[in-house]
């Protein structure tokens, strides 16, 4: 070995101020002050609210590197037109979905794992008509078993295993894209509870588990790197299929945290009539406990503006 | 020429077959074949003693027949194109002993046709069970389509890693729904048996059993084309041996017209160019007409054994107790007794059934029942898109209405089964009859301190959805049963819903969690118990 291939102390130190020097400069937090934002909140007509949310997050590339397998799961398991608010409105996953493109994902995958029939969801929820002109973009709902694998679950406390699709596990991003909607067991239906749109066995949620609970097993293995909730209408009652009362919101709510994305969307409407807080929402809350994430809104730096 | 043209209507009736979906365009009639079909159009005409406008589309094959001749069996009939195909295929090269008594036998289809006519007339339709178009339909619906889906889905399995491989992402995930019906395997022993018959003579199925055929061979004398033998014949009965109907008698000249399907194999195989098949517009009433001799005998047994059909079919339990069992029907259904006369139980409406709710009976109703379609609303729900069972309905025995229509013509309620529900009997937070329900017809009401499901009887459209969905292993815990079914002959669904007060279409909002209905007001003493758990919505603390 050659002697000044040796690091010596004071290169050591060289290098090391130049890199933090580097760090500091190229940090994207410094460059983009935007970033800094807990959660984002814009209020508009869906696609151009989703476009000025992800901006204002610090451009979608901040998530999606060139060349990436990117999985966004909206809702789309109810076979209802948008005005239901039953589903994720086509236009913002359509949105989302060209915003990855664009950043140079090599493909997205908007995937579901439908309660209807599912050629009837992806047609009826406009959401498969809304991306069929986006190349590298595909709608496809999850019917067999054989497109879903076990994984464990090590911090389950009810939930030790469970059934997930496998294109959702080993995507390289998966954006989470639930609509704000009522829910008759959990309350409300936002990100974490829109999860069980990607596992096999949903009955046993209901059936086996308290779901509460099972919810919050399930968000310590799915962790969507980022979160946006399609509030651009609310289903205050009469979730999660609808019909109900739909409450016109106009919002779109998004960020890397999944609990306080949800702990923000409990509160834009009165859910059955009633004000809450994300603390009272009990899957919200013990996935906060479980340190999944921030619950209470008033301590979240938001961005709140307008497209 | 022959060949293909068989091969085009295979072709065309596999085709209209697979456009028999949710999905058919109003304009289409995919179900054309059964409704040219003379056979099943007068059993149902005779068994619903009505004229059924769809069925009128009989006259086509009734006139051509009468013009043409006896042609459709060996150009048009798909399911004599699947025997000779399938003849083709196994049987080629076999020898086969042939039937003595070939006029003899040959009058075994009408006799059947006249058992089928006398049963139809006593108001039981049987046609169905040997109708060569009910019985392909049957076929196709019960054992080839399922079959169909799983070698496609074998194939794209097999494919997959490649599709994986090469980044076809469409291909990757693609995978069609399974289909499954109850009576498969018998349907399948049905057709297999008329098609191993074929060991014994060419066609068998057509020479000897068709019903069809026999009705067409009653008109089929008056046609345009007849065989003709000139004087170069010179009886090396080739001819004879050849032909597939056992039409020409041991004299090489003579033709038994009725019996002549105009397939011209015998001007293929003469050597001497001795037949031919000219027009000729003498109608020649006399002879060869009458050669349709059926004895007396014979017909006054077949009227006989309908008559028993009738009979032992009709006069059973099963027929006091129609519309009193637990038989969910489609929605459009015609008021049971006149559904079972005229259903002919061809299997195109589950066939095209979304779901995969309708299923085929078997003995749920009797004999006058089997195969006719029953909603299996544990294995699958009625989806409100979707009206394609009526549509595609030969003898409208299920009325072809729009979705509004079809969505009103309730085919049942739901019946929640306190002791086996999650709720109510282990006070688990379970709602999935609510989550899923199309109409809001279920709803929760606090019932001792705890929200409750409730089904809403005037809300409730009968589609089942809560009772697939139902968590509950084994007998679902809410059951669509048929009471409050409607079922009209004619007139709107919509107004008899609104007659009887119901209405399917929930009101936006009225899931509220409400404490003040009359009748739930929850105890004082209890309410401090139990803090009230019952205000907030589930799921909220």
């Amino acid at each position: 070995m050659d002697s000044h291939q040796r690091i010596t102390r004071r290169r050591f130190l060289k290098t090391a101020a130049a890199g933090v020097a580097l760090g500091v400069v190229g940090s994207p937090a410094l460059m983009h002050a935007k970033e800094e934002y807990d959660l984002v909140v814009i209020s508009g007509e869906p696609a151009a609210a989703t476009k000025k949310a992800l901006e204002t997050l610090g451009g979608i590339s901040r998530f999606v590197k060139k060349g990436h397998r990117v999985v966004l799961k909206p809702n789309m398991s109810f076979a209802r037109t948008p005005e239901f608010g039953a589903t994720t409105h086509p236009m913002v996953v359509a949105a989302v979905a060209q915003e990855c493109i664009r950043a140079g994902a090599r493909r997205v995958l908007i995937l579901d794992h439908t309660l209807h029939r599912a050629e009837l969801c992806l047609e009826r929820t406009g959401i498969r008509e809304a991306c069929k002109n986006i190349s590298g973009v595909h709608v496809q709902a999850f019917q067999d078993r054989k497109f879903f694998k076990e994984i464990k679950i090590p911090q389950g406390k009810v939930l030790d295993r469970v059934e997930v699709i496998q294109e959702a596990l080993e995507s390289d991003l998966l954006i989470n894209i639930p609509v704000a909607k009522s829910h008759s067991a959990t309350g409300v239906s936002l990100g974490i509870k829109g999860l069980m749109g990607l596992i096999w066995d949903r009955e046993s949620f209901h059936s086996r588990f308290n779901i509460n609970q099972a919810l919050s097993d399930l968000a310590t293995v799915i962790k969507p790197q980022l979160t946006i909730i399609d509030a651009t209408r609310a289903l205050a009652s009469g979730g999660p299929g609808g019909p109900g009362d739909v409450k016109k919101t106009n919002l779109i709510i998004a960020g890397t945290d999944p609990v306080a994305v949800d702990s923000y969307g409990v509160t834009i409407v009165p859910w059955y009539g009633q004000t809450f807080k994300g603390r009272q929402v009990e899957h919200l809350l013990i996935a906060h406990q479980r340190g999944l994430g921030k619950i209470d809104i008033e301590q979240l730096k938001i961005f709140k503006g307008s497209a | 020429m022959r060949t293909i043209i068989q091969a085009l209507s295979l072709l065309l009736f596999s085709l209209l077959f697979i456009f028999a979906t949710y999905k058919l365009p109003n304009w289409l009639p995919a179900d054309i074949y059964l409704r040219i079909d003379p056979l099943l159009g007068l059993n149902a005409i005779f068994a619903s003693r009505e004229i059924i406008p769809r069925v009128l589309w009989s006259l086509i094959l009734i006139g051509a027949t009468l013009f043409i001749g006896r042609f459709f069996c060996a150009y048009v009939c798909p399911t004599g194109a699947s025997i000779d195909f399938l003849d083709f295929l196994f049987f080629r090269k076999k020898k086969r002993p042939g039937l003595k008594n070939e006029a003899g036998f040959q009058k075994i289809k009408t006799g059947l046709l006249i058992v089928f006519l006398t049963a139809g007339l006593l108001g039981l339709s049987l046609a169905f069970f040997l109708d060569p178009l009910a019985l392909l339909t049957r076929f196709y619906t019960f054992f080839l389509y399922p079959l169909t889906i799983t070698l496609i889905n074998l194939f794209l399995d097999l494919l997959r890693p490649l599709s994986r491989a090469f980044g076809w992402v469409a291909l990757s995930y693609l995978h069609y729904f399974q289909p499954v019906f109850y009576m498969s395997a018998i349907t399948l022993l049905i057709f297999g048996g008329i098609v191993a018959l074929n060991l014994f003579a060419k066609r068998f199925w057509c020479r000897y059993l068709c019903p069809l055929g026999a009705f067409l061979s009653f008109i089929s004398p008056l046609g345009l084309f007849k065989r003709k033998v000139s004087p170069e014949c010179n009886e090396c009965l080739k001819c004879q041996k050849a032909c597939p109907m056992g039409a020409i008698e041991q004299d090489p000249t003579k033709t038994r017209f009725p019996e002549c399907i105009q397939c011209r194999t015998c001007v293929k195989v003469c050597s001497q160019e001795a037949v031919t098949f000219p027009a000729s517009l003498s109608f020649s009433l006399g002879g060869e007409y009458s050669s349709t001799n059926f004895s007396r005998r014979g017909f006054l047994y077949s009227v006989a054994g309908g008559m028993t059909f009738g009979f032992l079919a009709m006069r059973t339990p099963f027929t006091p107790l129609q519309s009193k069992h637990q038989l969910v029907r489609p929605p459009g259904a015609i008021p049971e007794t006149e559904f079972l006369r005229t259903c002919i139980r061809c299997g195109e409406c589950m066939k095209s059934c979304l779901t995969n709710t309708l299923q085929p009976c078997l003995w749920e109703s009797g004999f006058s029942g089997l195969w006719t379609p029953k909603m299996d609303l544990r294995l699958a729900p009625c989806d409100q898109n979707c009206n394609v069972c009526g549509k595609v309905c030969p003898t409208q025995a299920i009325r072809s209405v729009s979705l509004e229509e079809k969505n009103h013509a309730k085919v049942g309620t739901a019946v929640l089964l306190k002791e086996m529900c999650l709720v109510w009997a282990q006070d688990k937070i379970c709602l999935i009859c609510d989550e899923i329900c199309p109409y809001n017809a279920i709803v929760f009401r606090p019932v001792e301190g705890y929200r409750r499901p409730v089904v809403i009887a005037s809300k409730c459209n009968g589609c089942g959805f809560c009772e697939k969905k139902c968590p509950v292993l084994g007998e679902s815990a809410i059951v669509v049963v048929p009471d409050g079914e409607i079922r009209l002959k004619e007139g709107s669904y919509v107004k008899e819903a609104q007659k009887l007060q119901l209405e399917f279409k929930a009101n936006p909002g009225d899931d509220k969690f409400i404490l003040e209905e009359s009748g739930f007001k929850i105890e004082s003493g209890k309410k401090e118990e139990k803090k009230s758990q019952p205000q907030t919505p589930k799921g909220f603390m």
